[in-house]
């Protein structure tokens, strides 16, 4: 036979491990195993992996697992025709599609404050006059409180220092 | 020209799928002959799911997301496939689409804190000794690793192979391939846990 290796067709070597072979095929794999070292080690390694994996028991099923299934068919069965209809997008739109339309909420609102001086622009002489008043104001303010504490005795004896 | 496989295993995927004639009774309301299903394939699906998500609880809630999308298909169920490749290909998708939410790196995370589902064994007709039991879970720990750390599809590949003792035929039709692509897969997987599992059957 062909050496699995060189004809690049190792599903022989699989099927050999998994003892997926009839004895026909099986006599002649190991007839060619006998002369073809590298076959041969590959074949030892796969059959390793293969018991490797046998290794690998799984859990008992939950004792309650028919119970389950059970209740969440029979509650299907009471949902509404529209519920039905819209169940499949259910997940979707909890995982996907309503963070998503968040952030595109937020992200408008963010362009909308942003842009709001411009929208206002229009308003230009009474926004002005606001301004000037709110500049005049502030500008009190400080004057009032460079004269309180001018007043202050510390300040007057760092005055004399300087 | 691929192997001789084993007659007997011809003869099975030749018979009547008996799975499919229940499924069309269920299609025709009978609730005993999904029951009957369920009991029959409750096992296997869970335990191809548990392997692939490696986590008992996450198995068996998307294994009842399997059943669930089963019945609910009933009236336009029509037998094309086999009804195992049919329930698989359900499975495999469901736990596959978890996987990529939950990201592998979570999955790693827990496998490197110790495995959660650790289940009970016995060694031979004794009481297995603490030694038997941590030899047992490291090398357990070492397949869960090696098979987590395979693609997803060489992953589903192998253990629809492995496990579920699938042909070629059926991996394909489950996965949505060519049956070369699936020989494809299963060498390029079983070459990678050829490196990293040969050494433990050699104990």
């Amino acid at each position: 036979m062909n050496c699995p290796m060189e004809s690049h067709d190792p599903e022989m070597l699989v099927a050999y491990a998994a003892g997926q072979l009839d004895q026909e095929a099986v006599a002649a794999f190991e007839e060619h195993l006998s002369g073809c070292p590298e076959c041969s080690a590959t074949a030892a390694d796969q059959m390793a992996v293969w018991q490797a994996l046998d290794v690998w028991e799984t859990p008992s099923v939950s004792p309650d697992f028919n119970r389950r299934l059970y209740h969440r068919i029979e509650t299907e069965m009471r949902l509404s025709w529209w519920e039905r209809l819209t169940r499949p997008f259910h997940p979707l739109v909890l995982r996907r599609i309503l963070p998503l339309t968040a952030t595109a909420a937020l992200l408008l609102m963010a362009g909308l404050i942003l842009e709001r001086p411009a929208a206002v622009a229009p308003a230009t002489k009474g926004a002005e006059a606001v301004r000037a008043e709110q500049v005049e104001r502030t500008l009190e303010d400080l004057e009032l409180l460079r004269q309180f504490s001018a007043a202050r005795p510390g300040n007057n004896e760092h005055r004399d220092a300087m | 020209m691929g192997p001789r496989v084993n007659k007997d295993m011809g003869v099975v995927a030749a018979a009547l799928d008996y799975d499919a004639e229940l499924m069309l009774r269920v299609k025709d309301g009978d609730g005993a002959s999904f029951a009957l299903l369920l009991e029959k394939h409750r096992a296997p699906v869970i335990h191809f799911v548990y392997r692939l998500v490696q986590e008992q609880a996450v198995a068996e809630e998307l294994a009842q997301e399997v059943f669930l999308r089963v019945y609910r298909s009933r009236s336009s169920y029509e037998p094309t496939a086999k009804f195992t490749t049919w329930l698989f290909r359900i499975a495999t998708h469901l736990a596959l689409n978890w996987l990529r939410d939950e990201k592998h790196e979570r999955m790693q995370e827990r496998l490197d804190d110790g495995p959660p589902d650790f289940p009970a064994r016995e060694v031979s007709d004794r009481r297995p000794s603490v030694e038997d039991q941590l030899m047992y879970q490291a090398r357990l720990a070492e397949v869960r690793r090696a098979v987590a750390g395979l693609p997803e599809k060489q992953r589903a590949a192998v253990l629809m192979h492995k496990y579920e003792e699938m042909d070629y035929v059926q991996i394909a039709k489950v996965l949505g391939c060519s049956e070369s692509a699936v020989k494809s897969l299963l060498f390029r997987a079983y070459e990678t846990l050829r490196a990293r599992l040969a050494h433990m059957g050699r104990i």
